[in-house]
Parts: C-alpha cells; sequence; structure tokens
C-alpha cells in the first residue's frame, strides 16, 4: 500500500471535501484537524505520509508550530500550505513549503500540485 | 564745593533725569496718569532749574523767582494727588480740599510780602506737609495691594513722597528756630537726594530692575503653564492660562481670545470679542484701552464675566508668525506704570502662544497616529473578513467541483447527500457572514434595530440553544425567574449567540460556558462566564470596538473578524442597555447585559421565535 497524503485543516468541511477529493482520485488520505493531531499521525500512523496539505492558521498547534516539530523530529516531508491570508507565498516561503494553493483554489490546482510532488501518482482511480 | 553743595547737586540732577524720563515716556503714551506725573516732576524740575540759574549767578527779578519756586513747591502735593486719584479712588471731599488749601496758600504766599511771617509759613508747611504725607500713604496702601514691579515702584514713591514730606517739616523746622539750621542742612540735602532716587525708581526704573521685578511672575506664570499643553481640552488650557495670567499680573481677571478663521473674528469662550477690546490685534502689538464695561458688555450678548475694570492691557498671541489670538489683562484702574504692565503681557502672551502651539502640535500628532490606527484597523479588517468569507468559499468551490467529477465519471451514481448537505450548509455560513458585514454597516447607520416586543427571553434562548444544539454541548443555562423584556426577537438572539459563540471560541476544549439570566430591579441582565483565555485589562474597554481583537489573541489560532463584540454592543446599546466584560486574564471573563425590562408582569409575553 503506497504512503497516504496528510491533509491539515481546523475547518471540517474543506478537511472532508479535500479528502474527498483525493480520495476521489485513489490517493490514500489521512487527516488531522490541528498540527497536534498531524504530528500524532506522523508518529503512531501506519505509514508515514507521503505528502503533507497544511492549513496555517490553527489552534493547539499551528502550521509553523507543526513544520518546527517535524524539523525537531528529523523528518523530511513534502509540504503544500493551503490558507486563505493574503500572505500564502510569504507564509510558504518561511516554513519551505512545496507548493502553495491560495484559499478558494481549483480542485484541478489542487490535483497538478500533488501529482507533481508524487511522481509515482497512481492512474486514475477508474482506469 | 562743600559736601552739602555736592549732594545738592546730584539730588537736581536726579529730579532732572527723571522728568526727562517721564516726559519722554508721555509723549510716546500720553495716558492720563503719564501726564499727571509729568506735571508733578515739572514742577519740580521747575523749582529745580531755579535753583540752578540762582547758583549759576543768572539772577531773575527775585521776588518773581521766589515766588514761582513757592507756588512749584505748593502744588507738588497736588500734583501727586492726582497721581493717587489716576490708580486709587480720592473722594472728591479729599480733592477739593486739597485745591482750595493749595489756591488759599498761594494767594496768602502772593499778597503777603516776603518774607513770610513765621506762623503763616507753618501753616503753609503743615498743608504740604499733610498732602505728601497723604499721598505717601496712598503709595504704600497701593503697594499692598499690587504684586511685582508695580508693588516696588509703589512702594519707592511711597518712600519718596515721605521723605519730601520729612524735608518739608525740616524746612519748617530750620524757619522756625533758625539757629538748628546748619546742622539740618546736610540731613536735609542727604533726605532730598534720597527722595529723588526713590522718584526715580518709582516712576522711571531703568529696563533692567523692571525686568528683575517681573521674574518671580514670569517664573510662577510658566511653572504653572509648562503642564498645560498636555491637557485634553483647549477650553481647560485657555481658562488655566487665563487664571495664571491674572495672578502673574495681579488683575482680577484675564481673558484669551482666540482666532477662528472661519468664523473671521476673535473668540473668547465661543463668543465674538467685543471690538473695542481688538485694538492690540489690528495693531500687532501690546494696547492699553480705558474701558466703559457697560459699553462693552452691550455691544455682546451676555456678559462679559469681567466686572470692576477700567482698563484692559492686552498683547497679541503670536506663534512664528501665526497669529493665534490676544490675551487681555483687566486692571481695575488705569495702570499707573502702563509701559512695564503692557511689557509683562506681552510677555505672558508670548508664553501663552508657545504652549497654545505646542498643544496644537500634540493634538496634529494624535490626529495622525488616529487616522494611522484606524487604517491599519481597516486593512486588518479587510484582510481578516476576506479571509473569513474564503473559507466557506474554499468547501463550497472544492465540493461542487467533487460533486462534479463523480457525475462526470458516473452520470448513473445516486446523487451524494452528504456533498449536497455541505455545499448547502456552507452557503449559509458564507449568507451569515455576509450579513454580519452588512449589520455592521447597518448599525453605524443606527438602522440595526427594528420593533421590539415583550419575549420571555428564558424561552428565546432556549429556542437559539436548541438550534445550535450540535456546537452547544458545554453550555449551561440558569435563569432562576421568568424575565421578560422588550427586544427586537432575531437582534436579541444575535447578541446571546455572539456572546456564547464567542465564549467558546476562546475556551479550552472541554470547559463549559455558562449562560445566567436574572431580573434586577427594572433592568433584565444576562451574563456569559468562560473559563477561557480572558481579557488583558488594557484591552477590555476596547473589546467591543470594531475589528478590535485582545493582544492576547493569535490571529494565527484564532481566525475572525473582530466584528461579534461589536455588533452586540451596538444592539444591546439600540435597546437602550449597557454592555461590559470582567475578565481575568487567563481564568475567563464573564460579560454583562443589561437591557431595560417591562415593568408590567401582567402582560402576557408573546411567545414568538423565529
Amino acid at each position: 500500500m503506497q504512503r497516504p497524503i496528510l491533509v491539515i485543516d481546523d475547518d471540517p468541511t474543506i478537511l472532508a471535501t479535500v479528502a474527498e477529493a483525493l480520495d476521489l482520485e485513489g490517493f490514500p488520505v489521512v487527516t488531522a484537524t490541528n498540527g497536534a493531531e498531524g504530528l500524532e499521525v506522523m508518529d503512531r500512523g501506519p505509514k508515514r505520509p507521503a505528502l503533507v496539505l497544511l492549513d496555517m492558521r490553527m489552534p493547539v498547534l499551528d502550521g509553523w508550530e507543526f513544520m518546527r516539530a517535524v524539523r525537531e523530529r528529523g523528518l523530511s516531508i513534502s509540504v503544500i500550505v493551503m490558507t486563505a491570508a493574503a500572505d500564502a507565498r510569504r507564509w510558504a516561503r518561511e516554513i519551505d513549503a512545496h507548493g502553495v494553493l491560495a484559499k478558494p483554489f481549483e480542485l484541478d490546482e489542487l490535483m497538478a500540485q500533488v501529482q507533481r510532488l508524487l511522481p509515482t501518482a497512481p492512474p486514475c482511480a477508474e482506469t | 564745593m562743600s559736601g552739602v553743595d555736592q549732594l545738592q547737586y546730584l539730588s537736581w540732577f536726579v529730579y532732572l533725569l527723571v522728568f526727562a524720563l517721564v516726559l519722554l515716556r508721555t509723549i510716546g503714551r500720553p495716558t492720563p496718569a503719564h501726564i499727571d506725573m509729568t506735571l508733578f516732576f515739572g514742577a519740580l524740575a521747575l523749582i529745580v532749574v531755579l535753583g540752578l540759574a540762582g547758583r549759576l549767578g543768572l539772577r531773575l527779578p527775585g521776588p518773581v523767582t521766589d515766588d514761582v519756586v513757592a507756588i512749584a513747591a505748593l502744588a507738588l502735593g497736588y500734583l501727586l494727588l492726582r497721581v493717587v486719584a489716576d490708580f486709587s479712588r480720592v473722594s472728591a471731599f479729599v480733592m477739593r480740599a486739597v485745591e482750595i488749601g493749595m489756591l488759599v496758600s498761594i494767594v496768602a504766599l502772593v499778597i503777603t510780602p516776603a518774607p513770610l511771617p513765621t506762623p503763616t509759613a507753618m501753616v503753609v508747611v503743615a498743608y504740604l506737609v499733610v498732602v505728601l504725607g497723604f499721598d505717601g500713604f496712598a503709595f504704600a496702601r497701593q503697594a499692598a495691594r499690587s504684586r511685582g514691579g508695580t508693588r516696588r515702584r509703589m512702594q519707592a514713591a511711597a518712600v519718596a513722597s515721605v521723605l519730601v514730606a520729612v524735608v518739608l517739616v525740616i524746612a519748617g523746622v530750620q524757619l522756625a528756630v533758625p539757629q538748628f539750621s546748619p546742622a539740618l542742612q546736610d540731613l536735609s540735602a542727604a533726605l532730598a537726594l534720597a527722595s529723588g532716587i526713590g522718584y526715580y525708581i518709582g516712576f522711571a526704573p531703568p529696563t533692567w530692575l523692571r525686568r528683575a521685578w517681573q521674574e518671580p511672575e514670569v517664573r510662577a506664570f510658566l511653572s504653572r503653564a509648562v503642564h498645560l499643553a498636555g491637557l485634553a481640552d483647549t477650553r481647560d488650557i485657555v481658562e488655566e492660562l487665563e487664571r495664571a495670567s491674572a495672578d502673574a499680573f495681579g488683575a482680577p481677571a484675564a481673558r484669551i481670545a482666540l482666532w477662528d478663521a472661519d468664523k473671521n473674528c476673535l473668540l473668547v469662550d465661543g463668543s465674538p470679542l467685543p471690538a473695542t477690546l481688538a485694538s492690540a490685534w489690528s495693531r500687532q502689538r501690546p494696547s492699553l484701552m480705558s474701558l466703559d464695561l457697560a459699553k462693552v458688555e452691550n455691544e455682546q450678548t451676555g456678559s462679559f464675566g469681567v466686572h470692576d475694570a477700567s482698563a484692559a492691557l492686552s498683547a497679541p498671541i503670536t506663534a512664528y508668525a501665526r497669529r493665534i489670538g490676544l490675551l487681555i489683562a483687566f486692571a481695575p484702574r488705569s495702570p499707573v506704570f502702563a509701559n512695564s504692565d503692557l511689557e509683562l503681557v506681552q510677555l505672558l502672551a508670548d508664553q501663552t502662544a508657545v504652549i497654545l502651539e505646542s498643544k496644537k502640535l500634540i493634538d496634529q500628532a494624535a490626529e495622525v497616529r488616529a487616522r494611522e490606527e484606524a487604517t491599519r484597523l481597516k486593512d486588518d479588517f479587510l484582510s481578516s473578513a476576506a479571509h473569513d468569507l474564503k473559507t466557506p468559499l474554499t468547501g463550497i468551490i472544492t465540493q461542487a467541483q467533487v460533486l462534479q467529477r463523480r457525475a462526470e465519471r458516473d452520470p448513473e451514481a445516486p446523487p451524494d447527500r452528504v456533498g449536497l448537505n455541505r455545499l448547502v450548509e456552507q452557503s449559509h455560513r458564507l449568507n451569515k457572514l455576509v450579513l454580519e458585514l452588512l449589520d455592521v454597516s447597518r448599525l453605524e447607520h443606527g438602522s440595526l434595530v427594528g420593533d421590539c416586543e415583550l419575549m420571555d427571553l428564558g424561552l428565546l434562548f432556549r429556542v437559539v440553544a436548541q438550534q445550535e444544539r450540535s456546537r452547544w454541548k458545554r453550555v449551561e443555562f440558569h435563569a432562576s425567574e421568568s424575565v421578560v423584556a422588550p427586544v427586537d426577537p432575531p437582534r436579541f438572539e444575535q447578541v446571546v449567540t455572539n456572546l456564547v459563540e464567542n465564549a467558546l471560541k476562546y475556551s479550552p476544549a472541554q470547559a463549559t460556558v455558562r449562560v445566567e439570566l436574572w431580573r434586577d430591579g427594572n433592568e433584565a441582565r444576562l451574563s456569559v462566564l468562560d473559563e477561557g483565555i480572558g481579557v488583558p485589562a488594557e484591552d477590555q474597554p476596547r473589546v467591543f470596538e470594531r475589528f478590535h481583537r485582545g493582544k492576547n489573541v493569535d490571529d494565527r489560532h484564532f481566525a475572525g473578524m473582530g466584528l461579534g463584540l461589536y455588533i452586540a454592543r451596538g444592539i444591546v446599546e439600540q435597546h437602550g442597555g449597557r454592555i461590559w466584560v470582567e475578565s481575568t486574564p487567563g481564568a475567563g471573563s464573564t460579560f454583562h447585559v443589561a437591557i431595560p425590562a417591562s415593568i408590567s408582569h401582567v402582560e402576557e409575553p408573546v411567545q414568538r421565535v423565529s
């Protein structure tokens, strides 16, 4: 089984729809509603995620704190920042993200970025 | 030349000097006081000149010279009394008595062949001594009432007048007991010189002495004025400057008129300055005006607030060639020493200019800061509003495109109910945010709260709590009695919702939020207690402001427009109520609402729920 994509967002609707969209394309997905839950998945999940789709402003542990904790663990992982803030690009640079999705984004854009970062992307689920 | 001669020449020189200085001043500013002083010192100068002419051997016809000297000497007391009458009230009786005494003495002197019989001479001397003594006393009394330079000058004039009286007494003694004459010659000459110096100090002091006398007054004024620019209200500053000026000046009152460029006139406390008082403004230099107060008060409606003043000294208040206004000090009588008083008024006006100018700069700086703060809040608000609107929009777009893809791939598949519900829910959420923004705009136009009806607030709360039950699991409600109040139901629900949502948002995940409802006298009271992060003391008065969020609210953790409490306050206030917060940072907050409750318990509440 391939490594999942971890989606972290405090908005339950966005979390559910993004997960559903990735699932529709055949990507395995795990979700978390904040950075702390995200770390939990990184630490204890059955498989280490291949990619993180990361919201920045979240309660408990935000995007910056999550990334700091990931680096402290010596883990290296591809990250795409998803945020509605005007500072999206600056924040993405701050945490050395590999991609940025400014909310609201198109599904095609999401898929394009995911497939760019996961070269071993599965073929379309339908085939 | 003997020592006595030297003393005499010296005192003559001093008298002539004082006369010259006083004459020059009178030519520059012919006030009644200046003219009277000139007459007095003119009489003295005449005596000196004739004495000098005698010494130099210019023999004028003897009897005429003696008569002129005697008449001038006799006039001294009366002329000095005229000076006294310029700054204090001298009764008409005294004035007439002195005039008659002078005339009688002069007539007696002219018709009696020289030498004057001793008894007559003694009466004439006694008359002069009494009048000069009275003048000296009047100067001393005025000195006690004055301050600063005027006080010192009055004291000097008093001493000088008394000394002249003593010199006359000595002259009388010399007449009566000729054998004492040589012994008293020295004393008389010394006293005459001392009196000359006294008059010099009193009536024509050098500039450095005048400055030194003014210094304590100016210093006292400055030490009071130095903190004034920090006062919030310019009116308070002006009033305090007026008081300080009046005190420094020893005047009963002082007023500051400020130039109003829009109305194109000088305003004192909001009303126009009477034109008669504005001469210093048009001339832009210190001016002295004699006042007819009745006329001044007639020029404007209402009283000018100054009574018992017959003169006004005013000086323009100017900073960097910018004309700010006019400082006017009122004096009960025309000032004797107008020049130094005007100098002082101009000094105070200059200091006033500095203070008012500082105040203006402070205000301008505060205005700039407030504008910057408003701009910053607006920018923050726009980015915050955009963020909040984008969140449901992201859900809607993503969900809609997921549904689209599903439909494209399997047109026969049954509709995805969960996805459709999400779409509807997120659309509502978006709509709610848009409405909130509109509420702010309506609130600011005062049209947010509509018609009020009597409602049972407990019932109203339970209905809202029922609608929101999925998210309000941790909300406890306590009401010991039924509380009925006239409210606009949907708006009051909004207050409750905003306060509860706010409490939930800033509380730890498992903490409860407690809502209490009770009646306190004529008020319906609602409070919402949480165990959240709290509001720091410095933020407490500002949490209800538009766009404001607490210092301890990390933007990264808590997205939000910062409008909930602002809208809540607006609604409560439009219900005629109050809203406030009590909080201990780290321990929690209690938001209180008090609105007027219905007085009547009999009336059945409308049990309508939107």
